[in-house]
Parts: C-alpha cells; structure tokens; sequence
C-alpha cells in the first residue's frame, strides 16, 4: 500500500504562497483558516530559505494521541483525517503538533474554538467520497478521483512533492545526485557559473538510472 | 674474494633499500587522493547555509523565527518543539498518575471507613443546637461546591472520557456529551473565580495560623487514635484544606481564563504551560476533596448539620471545636448579661451564632 507524504525542497520553494491560494480554493476553507501556509527563515537576508507546512500526516500523529475524544483516523493511504461530526474544539491538537497544522474557525461569542480543520491530503473525511456533506465539511476528495492535492499539483518550481513517499522520495533523491547536496547545491557558480556544476565535470545521465 | 664480498654488500643494501621504499610507499600512497580532493574544488569546502538553519529551526531557544503571510497566532513557527513535551506530559504523566493518585486515596479512605468506622459522637448527642454556620455561609459554601463539581466532573469526563466512556457510549455519543462538558467547562469556568473570591472572603478570618493548629497536626487530628484533639472554629485540617481550594482555586481560574480565552493572542507555549498548572492542580484539588467529603459527611457523626440546617449539637462542638464553643458560650453570656430581653437564644436553647470578639 502507498504512504502518502508531502515533502518540500527548500532548494526550490520560492514564496509565491500558490500553494496557499490553491488549497484556499480548492477546499473552501473557511474565513480566519489556513491549512497551508508558507514560512521564510531570514527573510531578506543571504542564506534566506522558504518552506511550505501543512498536515504532515505523521505516522505516530501527536494530534491524535492527545485528542480527548478520539476522532482522527488513519486511511490505508497513511492519511491522517479526523471526524468533524465529534471533534469538540477544545485544540489540544494544535497544542501538540509539531507543525501548527490544525486550525480553528472562531465559533460564536468570546473567540469560542469551533471543529478544527486541517490540510486532508484532499482526501475528504469519513463521509461517502464527494458527496455534497463531505464537500461542506472537508472540502475536496481529489484522492478519490485519483488526483494527487492541489497544492502540489500546482506548485510552479515543484518544490512541495505529494503522493507515494517511495516515489516522492525517489524524486528528491534523484535531485540531490542530480545538483548535489551541501555546499554544491548553492551559491553563485552553481546558478550562473558556466555550464553549470555539472558539465564542468562532465556528469551525465540520470542519477536513478532507468528511464 | 673482496669482489664476492663486495657484490653481497651491494645486494644487501638494495634489499633494505627497496623494502624501505616499499613501506614508505604503503603508507604515503593511499594519502594521495586527499591530498588531491585538498587542492581542488573549492565549492566542496562551501556549507550549505541551510543545514544550519535546519537545525536551528527544530531548536528549543526558538533563534530562528520565520515570517509568513499567513496572519495567525505562532505561524511563523515552523517547527513547535515544546508539543511533544505537552503530549508526553499529558499522555503518559497526567492521566495514569492522576488516576493512580484519586483512586490510592479513594482506596485509603474507602479502607479507613470499612475497619475503623465513622468517628461516633461520645456519650451520645445532648439534645441541645449551637449554629456553627450563617445562611450565607452556607450559600457561599455550596454555590463554590456546585461550580466546582460542575467543572470537576466536565474536567474529568474530558480527561478520562476516552478511556472509560467510547467503549460505554459509542464515539458519536461520547462526541456529543465531551462537546457539551467542553461548553460547560469553558462557560461556567470564569463562574469559579467568583466563589473562590467569595468563599475567601467569607472564611478567611477564621483560618489563620492559630496556637494549637501544630498540636493538632502532630497528633495527626486524633484521625490515627489518641482522642480528640483540642481546636478553635476549624482544625488545622480545615484550615490546610481552605488554603489548598483558594490558593489552588485561584491558579485553576487564572489558567483557565488563559485557555479559555483563546483570543489574546496567546501562543502555544503559554497554552501548554497554563495546561500542564491547570491539569496538576485540578487533580490535586479534587483529591483532597475526597478527604473534605469525606469528613464532612459519612467520617465524622454530626458533622452534616453544620452545612445543611447550619446548626450542630453542643456535644459536637465540645469534643471536635472545644475552644470555639468556648468562645460562643462566652459571647452569649455576653450578650445575655448586656440584653436580657433580646437575643431569643435563650427561649429556643440556640446559643447565639456570635463569633470571636
């Protein structure tokens, strides 16, 4: 069975925040919620690095350990969604994940929590796939359709990887071999030095093989 | 003979010669390649500054915080640490040791009932009331025991509930009664601030440190044997227990206010900490509790009427309060010898309900 993950090469993430409006549109999340959003480290300054952070559909998901009612559950996919129709909002969930992923619409007066939502891995929640409830409360179920999350799909420099992690992570090896990792992945002569780092030593071929 | 001998010389000169050369060769040789890597690329020697940054980012100093179009509370943060701290606290601390705590006290409590039984009224009662508490005394007393237990019960069912109720109620149903005592805790919590004030207010006088409060604690409140031990209007058990639900009540209601107001702006860290007071202090509460229950009820014979009519039998008094039913005897005859006609505590045989002059 596949596991999904998402991965984003900071190497290529540039900040157009398309990610963000993406999986905006797509789910119809609510006003005040981002399921996605795009963090730069030094912003401005050399060495400046952008990522993109969502739902990282953990396989020891803390969110669901901590959740008082116990409404997150893990698809064959190892997507980890979770019951709209019995979360609380109490926000433990927010408290003990690593990625600030789960969100909360204000409900009423006093700022009260209302259900939580996070990024689905546009895999819906536990209603029948695409129908209008799961729609109005999870937004999209692309996954059902056979489609990889928008989010991804749309990324421009395709940074932000999403689907089978064997497969995302064969990509990104084959990349790190491709421009090479450290010190050779960066800096002026590799971005506009002649011919680049590569034909300068004369690597050819696919780094993976096959083809 | 000197040319043979010569040429033997010779030979051996080369073999030491050659095995030098060879082990020389041994060692420098495989150097080569470094020495080579050393004097080429430099690009190899150039740290990726994101590597650093990494790391920095999964720090517990938080140096590194990011910017992000995304308004929100903590958005810039890309990694939280301190969450995995909350959840190993909440999961694997909080929850079996407060289980453990209320139910190695309830046990004890359960056990001391069963083979010493309640603490009988010697000699019978007398027949004759004193008023040990006001109306509003009483009013202060039990509207604080409703909001309390109020919130101890939705605290605990959201603690506890997904361990003890899903199997009972289903998730769907359990989803349902965790929402609505999440709605009352979050609404009835602020409530609690003021019949902590109140319950300060209205008792505070009476439990400060007095001479015999540390007799009474070494004698262990004649609870372990030895008799009744002498004390003023509470023991030093009461005034412990008293000191425990204000000062204990007052940090339940300022970390609750926190976590229950989540629009200030508060991040996660202040949230997990107020959390982790909150849990502590709450099961901490509740625990003693049980003891206070206890006592007040099924423990000690007489003592219910305190808080229910509001009136106790003067032989209560005497052997539990011996001091303060010295003093209301005192203030009565006080009042009696300055009003001989008003009072009414004569004709009903209720001493006066003065306290201390």
């Amino acid at each position: 069975m596949a596991r999904m993950k998402f991965l984003c090469d900071a190497e290529r993430c540039i900040e157009c925040n398309a990610c963000v409006t993406a999986c905006k549109n797509e789910n119809n999340v609510p006003w005040g919620v981002n399921r996605r959003r795009v963090v730069t480290i030094n912003d401005g300054s050399p060495g400046e690095r952008s990522m993109s952070v969502a739902c990282m559909h953990c396989s020891d998901a803390p969110c669901a350990a901590v959740c008082p009612v116990d409404c997150f559950y893990f698809t064959d996919d190892g997507v980890v969604l979770h019951d709209k129709d019995v979360c609380i909002g109490c926000g433990y969930c927010f408290y003990a994940c690593p990625f600030g992923a789960p969100q909360f619409p204000q409900d009423g007066a006093f700022g009260q929590r209302g259900k939580m939502d996070k990024c689905t891995f546009c895999a819906g929640g536990p209603e029948a796939d695409n129908s209008p409830e799961e729609r109005t409360k999870y937004g999209s179920n692309r996954l059902a359709e056979g489609k990889l999350p928008l989010c991804a799909e749309m990324c421009a420099t395709k940074a932000l990887l999403a689907g089978d992690g064997d497969t995302v992570s064969d990509i990104f090896r084959e990349r790190v071999t491709w421009r090479g990792s450290a010190g050779m992945s960066w800096g002026w002569g590799v971005a506009y030095g002649k011919g680049g780092l590569r034909k300068g030593r004369a690597i050819e071929g696919k780094a993976t093989g096959g083809e | 003979m000197s040319n043979n001998r010569q040429s033997r010389i010779r030979h051996h000169r080369m073999v030491v010669f050659s095995l030098l050369s060879l082990l020389l060769l041994t060692l420098v040789l495989p150097l080569i390649p470094y020495a080579v890597a050393d004097l080429g690329e430099s690009a190899g020697k150039v740290v990726n500054p994101g590597a650093d940054l990494w790391r920095e980012v999964r720090q517990r100093d938080r140096s590194v915080i990011g910017t992000t179009r995304v308004k929100g509370v903590d958005s810039g943060v890309l990694i939280n640490v301190y969450g995995e701290d909350w959840r190993q606290f909440r999961m694997q601390r909080l929850i079996p040791y407060g289980a453990a705590l209320m139910g190695i006290v309830l046990s004890v409590i359960l056990l001391y009932y069963l083979v010493r039984g309640p603490l009988r009224l010697q000699g019978g009662p007398s027949g004759k009331k004193i008023q040990r508490f006001t109306v509003f005394e009483r009013t202060t007393h039990w509207f604080t025991v409703s909001v309390f237990w109020l919130l101890a019960l939705t605290g605990l069912i959201l603690l506890y509930g997904r361990f003890v109720l899903i199997p009972l109620l289903g998730p769907d149903g359990f989803g349902l009664t965790a929402s609505a005592c999440k709605e009352a805790h979050n609404l009835f919590g602020p409530m609690f601030l003021v019949a902590i004030l109140m319950l300060f207010v209205t008792f505070v006088k009476d439990n400060f440190y007095a001479r015999g409060d540390m007799t009474w604690l070494i004698k262990g409140g004649g609870l372990l044997g030895g008799g009744h031990v002498s004390a003023g209007r509470f023991n030093a058990g009461e005034k412990i227990w008293f000191w425990i639900a204000v000062l204990g009540g007052i940090v339940l209601c300022v970390s609750g206010l926190i976590l229950d107001f989540a629009v200030f702006g508060q991040g996660r860290e202040v949230m997990e900490l107020s959390h982790v007071l909150h849990g502590i202090v709450a099961l901490i509460v509740i625990t003693v509790s049980f003891g206070h229950i206890y006592l007040g009820t099924a423990g000690v014979e007489g003592t219910i009427g305190s808080m229910t009519t509001g009136y106790v039998d003067e032989a209560w008094a005497k052997s539990h309060h011996d001091r303060w039913y010295a003093e209301v005897k005192a203030a009565a005859v006080d009042d009696s010898e300055t009003e001989p006609a008003g009072g009414g505590s004569a004709s009903t045989g209720v001493a006066s309900p003065t306290r201390d002059g």
